[in-house]
């Protein structure tokens, strides 16, 4: 590839300088742990002027519980993300989906922050967030702000990121805390494999009534970017859980799904995954609610 | 665990055997000097016996040297552009803002080459293509630079003017006689091969019932982990040496002689451990353009596809589309069989040839037919050369005549196994081109997978011998 | 150019590259070690695996300044002047590489996962081995070869006698 000149931050604060610094001039490009950037770069003709590193900014590398919830730094690395003991505990399905990225090779370099701001609609990172209405801290030359991670996207690989701004955290409510969740991905293959479809589904259960308290369901790789599947949501608030509701609540999901047909798959196949993957995540989720009763 | 121990200490002591002597080589193997002839059907020695390769030793120590991993002192690298579209004429090259750059040594163009064409059989495919363009993966300009980037940087710099042409891009049509041909003005039928046996026609009428089927494959592209790779360097004597990841290096010898108009004994084509070529890289690719940039700059200049050059700009599987029409007995025996293929032969022979004869000859199946009648045509279309990949048609037609099959026994309500059973050649067989054939074990073999697979303990088969 | 300075193989190496180098190409063009091999230069392959800081990641997707002060195993580290390491006599012995292209990369993330896992189930070396393609083998005997490598690793007969 074309050359390009290579500034490295000490940390979130420099990062954000340097991003400052360079963005209105020059096209700059952050590289964390170049799974996304450098695989597009080596066959691209748009070879940024600046790559500002931000790789070795260890503020953007904890996994931490703190009083606005769980705090996971935007440098955190998906096999770090696997062998996190707290997120082991408190989201299986975190793990789960951090797992069906890639390789072993990839996941040791990607980060989540990576992940996410690169957006494709079929990344595995964000429905288990969305389900778990996740937020994101952003860092900027004026501080930080939060933005929901649904909101975080504005199409493909289009973000509501300023040049001059960082995605540095990633928080899971303290109200969503151990809430039930489950994640699965249908690709064509079991490693290496892009998302047909993946699905993400969290609720508690109200026990003494046996309904579904706080559903949320999140699903990937069938709209512009990872979405929830609010009918389906409002079908299961309130109602009775049983495996007909879970089925049902798979159908009315396709309904919230705007697949498209492309070289891996139909629309109408994808519809397909959409309800069978809704109903096993519900699932699987509802199995996790029982152990940790 | 500290992760950073050295494995020695953690191991109990090897075997004498397997400590190393320096420098590390792979041990010398004794070959035995008298050939074995065996009769056919006799059990040799060596057969059942495990053999320990001997590349394995370097292999695991990362020391095997693969094309890419040579370096000489000097050595220039070059890049490839491709012509990115389908088909058209070729109104220009200019080349002179790449000429300029900085690092730039050399450019050449199709006009550079002494004799511009070549191939395994029909010698239609260019060096680089110099006024027609017939594939995306063309090559139009070969640079040599003093490093790979700015080599591929320079590609962007050449500027040629396309006079874009409509492609033939769906086989089917490119075998209608109107539509136009992609080397006019040579026909696009260019390998045509008939087998006939007996009466079709008479077997269809005495049949059961005939079932008709179309079967297609899609072009398969090798994925050597190793990409296309060659050096080329000259010596004062005006000799050539190219170090290539070239499978048939005696071949390319010749093209590169005729190519380049020097005799054969001015070139040196030295090959090594191939990292994986299963066909496709059994004809030259670079190695002509190179040997001239190194000629032009006195210097070795090296090449290394990329990863998407590996498909669209060499060899791929042919696709085929497979007609079958088979007329049966109630008991599923076949009478007659008609075959029409078409393989998709690209923008030029390559080993299309080769392929079109064994997929026609082996299109049947291994099975007892009395009347045959199997005809395959190959036709160019502007798309990525189809050329040698394992097999040379017959997967193509191996996935047509099973899935004809299958689908004859679903309707017969047959056994799959019993129908193959009742089909299959034996000892003495007659192949469609009547070779008497020997050692033939299709019906043992099937059964001994039908044992290991548990077909008739799965409720399968209804006799004929399966053992269960 | 920027100046790296990586601690490979247990030697400190330096060399000053462009920045846009990936720690491959600075392996391969400035070090001489060309056991890490390009197969796709995008992360799919695996042909160029490399241990940094002890994790495996494809040194494609690695720009060289980023390994800059780290540590790095490559294949033509893996035996010591006087013995194989288990794998390679393994891979060597139950003929687990053909055309050998893939083989430096499947050794890095078996001695990783090894290092790691010493008693891996078939499942966790296919897992392991998910980002390392080869087109020769179909697989089976390097996961046969790892095994045994570990039983050796572990202090067991190289054959399961039960």
């Amino acid at each position: 590839m074309r050359g390009f000149e290579l500034v490295t931050a000490r940390d979130s604060r420099h990062a954000v300088a340097l991003l400052a610094q360079h963005s209105a001039s020059a096209k700059v490009k952050v590289i964390a742990g170049g799974t996304d950037l450098m695989a597009d770069l080596h066959f691209s003709s748009h070879i940024p002027d600046i790559v500002v590193d931000i790789s070795r900014a260890e503020d953007l590398k904890h996994i931490a519980v703190t009083e606005e919830g769980l705090s996971i730094g935007a440098l955190v690395t998906h096999t770090q993300i696997m062998r996190s003991p707290l997120i082991r505990d408190m989201f299986p399905a975190l793990v789960d989906a951090a797992h069906t990225i890639g390789a072993v090779q990839t996941r040791n370099l990607g980060t989540l922050g990576g992940n996410l701001v690169t957006g494709v609609p079929s990344m595995d990172s964000g429905p288990t967030l969305v389900a778990l209405e996740a937020v994101v801290s952003i860092a900027g030359p004026d501080g930080r702000r939060q933005v929901p991670l649904a909101e975080f996207w504005l199409g493909p690989r289009k973000t509501v990121l300023k040049p001059d701004e960082l995605l540095a955290e990633i928080i899971i409510p303290k109200q969503n805390l151990n809430k039930p969740t489950h994640f699965l991905k249908f690709g064509l293959r079991k490693g290496q494999a892009l998302a047909l479809v993946n699905v993400a589904s969290s609720f508690r259960v109200d026990w003494d009534k046996n309904v579904f308290v706080a559903p949320r369901i999140a699903l990937g790789a069938v709209a512009p970017k990872v979405i929830r599947a609010l009918k389906a949501e409002a079908f299961l608030e309130g109602r009775k859980v049983t495996p007909e509701t879970m089925a049902e609540a798979g159908q009315v999901a396709v309904g919230d799904a705007k697949p498209i047909s492309d070289f891996r798959a139909s629309a109408e196949y994808r519809k397909d995954l959409v309800a069978v993957l809704t109903k096993r995540t519900l699932e699987g989720a509802y199995e996790l609610a029982k152990a940790k009763r | 665990m500290d992760k950073k121990t050295d494995v020695a200490e953690k191991t109990t002591p090897l075997e004498t055997e397997h400590i190393l002597t320096v420098p590390a080589l792979a041990p010398l193997v004794a070959y035995p000097l008298e050939v074995l002839v065996p009769e056919v059907r006799q059990q040799t020695p060596a057969v059942g016996q495990r053999a320990t390769r001997p590349d394995g030793r370097l292999h695991g120590l990362g020391q095997t040297k693969y094309i890419d991993d040579w370096y000489f002192p000097g050595m220039l690298f070059a890049k490839i552009k491709r012509a990115g579209v389908a088909s058209a004429k070729i109104k220009s090259i200019d080349t002179s803002a790449a000429e300029a750059m900085p690092g730039v040594v050399a450019v050449i163009t199709g006009k550079d080459i002494p004799c511009n064409s070549f191939g395994p059989s029909l010698k239609d495919q260019p060096v680089l293509a110099d006024t027609r363009v017939f594939h995306a993966g063309d090559g139009v300009a070969a640079v040599a630079a003093v490093t790979e980037q700015i080599a591929a940087e320079a590609l962007d710099k050449i500027k040629v003017e396309y006079e874009i042409l409509t492609p033939v891009l769906d086989p089917l049509e490119s075998l209608k006689l109107e539509t136009p041909g992609v080397h006019a003005p040579n026909a696009n039928i260019y390998g045509h091969k008939v087998i006939k046996k007996g009466d079709v026609e008479k077997a269809f009428a005495e049949s059961y019932q005939v079932f008709e089927g179309t079967y297609r494959t899609q072009m398969v592209e090798h994925v050597p982990l190793e990409p296309h790779a060659t050096i080329a360097m000259w010596d004062p004597n005006g000799r050539v040496s190219i170090y290539s990841t070239l499978g048939r290096i005696t071949l390319g010898r010749a093209d590169v002689a005729r190519t380049l108009g020097i005799p054969m004994s001015r070139i040196r084509m030295i090959a090594t451990i191939v990292g994986g070529n299963f066909g496709g890289k059994n004809e030259i690719t670079t190695e002509p353009a190179l040997a001239l940039l190194s000629k032009k700059t006195g210097r070795p200049v090296k090449c290394t596809f990329t990863r998407p050059e590996e498909f669209y700009a060499s060899t791929t599987r042919h696709p085929l589309i497979m007609d079958y029409k088979s007329g049966v007995t109630k008991e599923g025996k076949i009478l007659g069989r008609k075959i029409r293929l078409v393989l998709d032969g690209g923008a030029y022979c390559s080993w299309s040839e080769t392929t079109l004869a064994k997929a026609c000859i082996l299109s049947t199946g291994p099975y007892n037919i009395e009347n045959l009648y199997a005809e395959a045509f190959v036709v160019y279309t502007n798309k990525t050369m189809t050329g040698a990949m394992r097999g040379f048609g017959v997967p193509q037609v191996c996935f047509a005549h099973e899935s004809h099959m299958d689908e004859i026994a679903t309707a017969l309500n047959i056994d799959p196994l019993d129908i193959r059973l009742l089909n299959a050649f034996e000892e003495g067989s007659l192949s469609p081109t009547s070779q008497k054939l020997q050692s033939v074990v299709v019906k043992e073999s099937l059964l001994q997978a039908a044992q290991r697979f548990g077909w008739t303990a799965n409720g399968n088969g209804k006799g004929n011998g399966a053992q269960s | 150019m920027v100046t790296v300075t990586i601690n490979v193989n247990g030697e400190k190496r330096t060399a000053s590259v462009p920045p846009e180098t990936s720690l491959l190409r600075m392996l391969r063009d400035n070090l001489n070690l060309t056991g890490a091999k390009l197969g796709c230069d995008v992360g799919d392959c695996g042909a160029c695996t490399v241990i940094v800081d002890g994790k495996p990641v494809n040194s494609c997707l690695m720009l060289a300044a980023q390994a800059d002060g780290r540590d790095v195993l490559t294949i033509e580290g893996l035996a010591t002047a006087d013995r194989f390491h288990p794998l390679q006599k393994a891979f060597e012995t139950y003929g687990s590489l053909q055309c050998g292209f893939c083989g430096p990369g499947v050794l890095m993330s078996a001695k990783a996962l090894l290092d790691e896992n010493p008693n891996p189930s078939p499942f966790e070396i296919r897992d392991a081995l998910g980002g390392n393609l080869c087109r020769c083998t179909g697989y089976s005997k390097m996961i046969e070869a790892i095994q045994v490598a570990a039983r050796t690793m572990r202090g067991e007969p190289a054959e399961k006698t039960a």
